[in-house]
């Protein structure tokens, strides 16, 4: 009776099921196929004789250039995400610290504007800014500053200067929210104890904020090494990234095989991150699980 | 050492005009336990936090020790504070947290690790140092904080409302323990507080705020005898409040005529010239009553009579709501001296007082 009770299911469960069912079909599905293309010779459905292999992960660990692929992905993440910590950080913490409504609301606004337009739409625009014949390199070399454009586009630079403008966002409001939860008087209690406010914010703030800083660059990071229109655009294939690469095999070589082992290591990537972002929470807020 | 604060003309007024503290002026002695007294929204808070730092006062000057420290920032004021919520630093050990100000200070190790384990000790929380804020009880927060303030050897002590959270017991053993605290370290307290009777029991001296300005400063018993102020006397305590026109009847004694047939004998100190309309406040407890006809008709303008309309059994006294003749209402507070001398609701009563309990107000 009582083990019938309790293991009826609760009626609310039931509308668990939708999200479970999209989660199963379009991504467990999808990655348990590109997890077994990844060792499998070729396409099942074309080519009735296929065997496992594991010759995809082989050619991309001998051949240096794939390393190279992979590395350059990984550094223009790790780029993307401190340059938008360190824009975002300030940014949030005044639009959580802020008294106004009004102000509140004005910077939220100018937080998310740059989100109501395409990705394109932005990209292109840097392009603009950016090109040899760009805004940028025009103005410098009308003012006399430079006498050759500057090499901004087509490089890495130019690749995370794209994404961090299309990030930011996502770095602030994860944030906002953390550091709007810290309450004001733990500053003003260091400050009475005798701290500077900056003293106070590097003891107080600063750590108690950690959550939100290992959040968000965990985010920014899995975005931006999964970026595909702007490294395009502003690399012009001449940085190539994991991504891309991906979608060269497909379109380009029809080597779904290889395609799916790049994007298996893509996920691993980002997996072993939320592991370790997971473990380093642990440890920060380790002792306050303890109560 | 603890030091002297005077308070002259300070006001803090918000985006907007909002007024929440008016011109307020008061001088806190050294080694003092002086509260802001008053309901939410008075500016006690504010005052406090203009003190610690926390706000810039739009008009007036706050001077310790005779030095002008107006806009001396927060952190090189050398205050100590307790906040309401206690304001532990969640990432850090008990003795991280008291050992913070005085790290702040630049000390050295072994006299920090020396002077937190003192501190600890005197707030009776030896063994708790490795502890974090979240896994100690209301009571051991509020002692931590304690401690962390006055580790530092403050000049002055500020507390908002540090005891608000705490239950009714453990609030009282530590009215007891940071009164004891004080007058031993001789520190200067600044004790923020809605409740009245908390202000009463610990106070050297009180200010008693409304509406951003302060109604009256005065020790716990001058607070509680002379109220100035119609709110004071209505705020602190249970009190009646009659309000009526002042007439000079055939005796000669001026009387108070609140109207429903009550007449009131002023005391006499009350010769204030002329005729006008005031205010009186008599305490619950000031009050003889008697049971009907029992007592000799009293002199008029010191008895009244009315019949129980309500008890209220508070332990070692009773409070009584009793309608009289005319209508008016009173509480009447007797002490409790047994079962046999209780009234009960329908009991016809006398009420007698002496005119010298009447304390007129301002309003």
């Amino acid at each position: 009776m009582s083990d019938a009770a309790t293991r009826r299911p609760n009626g609310l469960a039931l509308f668990i099921l939708p999200s479970a069912l999209l989660f199963a079909l379009f991504f467990l599905l999808p990655i348990g196929l590109m997890a077994l293309m990844s060792v499998l010779t070729g396409n099942p459905v074309v080519a009735p004789k296929v065997a496992f292999t594991t010759r995809h992960y082989a050619r991309m660990f001998d051949d240096p250039y794939y390393l190279e692929v992979i590395w350059t992905t990984i550094r223009i993440g790790l780029v993307t995400t401190l340059v938008a910590l360190a824009i975002g950080y300030p940014l949030a913490h005044w639009m959580a610290r802020i008294r106004s409504r009004t102000g509140h609301a004005l910077l939220l606004m100018a937080v998310l504007a740059p989100m109501l337009t395409g990705i394109v739409v932005r990209t292109f625009a840097w392009m603009t800014l950016l090109s040899d014949k760009g805004v940028i390199n025009q103005t410098l070399i009308s003012l006399g500053i430079i006498s050759q454009p500057l090499k901004l586009m087509y490089t890495e630079t130019g690749i995370v200067v794209g994404l961090v403008h299309i990030y930011v966002p996502f770095m602030v409001l994860t944030l906002t929210g953390v550091i709007g939860r810290i309450d004001e008087r733990l500053e003003q209690a260091a400050e009475n104890l005798g701290a500077s406010p900056l003293r106070a914010f590097i003891e107080v703030t600063l750590p108690l904020s950690l959550p939100g800083i290992l959040a968000g660059s965990l985010l920014v990071f899995a975005l931006a090494i999964s970026a595909y229109v702007t490294p395009i655009l502003l690399g012009g294939f001449q940085i190539m990234t994991l991504p891309i690469l991906i979608y060269q095999q497909i379109s380009a070589n029809f080597n779904v095989g290889f395609a799916a082992a790049l994007g298996i290591i893509l996920l691993m990537i980002s997996l072993l991150l939320v592991i370790a972002y997971n473990h380093a929470l642990g440890l920060v807020s380790g002792q306050r699980e303890l109560q | 050492m603890s030091a002297s604060i005077e308070i002259a003309g300070v006001s803090k007024i918000y985006d907007g005009g909002v007024r929440a503290v008016d011109t307020v002026a008061m001088d806190i002695r050294q080694g003092e336990f002086f509260s802001l007294l008053g309901p939410s929204g008075c500016g006690k808070t504010t005052t406090l936090r203009m003190i610690a730092g926390f706000e810039t006062p739009s008009a007036g000057a706050i001077r310790v020790d005779g030095a002008d420290i107006t806009h001396v920032p927060a952190h090189k004021r050398d205050m100590g504070m307790v906040f309401q919520n206690y304001a532990l630093f969640p990432h850090r050990t008990v003795a991280e947290n008291v050992a913070f100000g005085l790290r702040m200070r630049g000390l050295d190790k072994a006299t920090i690790a020396a002077k937190v384990k003192a501190a600890l000790a005197m707030v009776e929380l030896s063994g708790l140092e490795e502890r974090r804020p979240a896994q100690l009880s209301g009571g051991q927060q509020q002692r931590v904080a304690l401690a962390r303030a006055i580790v530092i050897a403050p000049r002055v002590l500020l507390c908002d409302e540090p005891l608000g959270a705490l239950d009714k017991k453990l609030r009282q053993q530590m009215q007891f323990e940071l009164k004891q605290l004080q007058k031993k370290l001789g520190l200067t307290l600044v004790f923020v507080t809605h409740d009245q009777e908390e202000a009463l029991a610990m106070s050297d001296r009180i200010a008693v705020m409304n509406g951003g300005r302060v109604e009256q400063v005065g020790t716990p018993a001058e607070i509680y005898n002379q109220p100035m102020t119609r709110f004071v006397a209505d705020f602190i305590g249970d009190t009646n409040i009659f309000r009526g026109e002042r007439i000079a009847p055939s005796t000669g004694e001026a009387a108070l005529d609140v109207g429903k047939g009550l007449i009131l004998a002023l005391p006499p100190s009350a010769d204030m010239p002329g005729i006008g309309v005031l205010s009186v406040a008599l305490r619950p407890e000031r009050i003889r009553l008697s049971p009907r006809g029992e007592a000799a008709d009293g002199a008029p303008g010191v008895t009244a009579h009315g019949v129980v309309e309500n008890t209220n059994f508070l332990g070692g006294a009773v409070l009584y709501r009793i309608v009289l003749e005319g209508g008016h209402r009173v509480l009447v507070q007797q002490s409790n001296a047994g079962t046999d001398h209780l009234f009960v609701p329908g009991n016809g009563v006398t009420l007698d007082w002496t005119p010298a309990d009447l304390v007129v107000l301002k309003d």
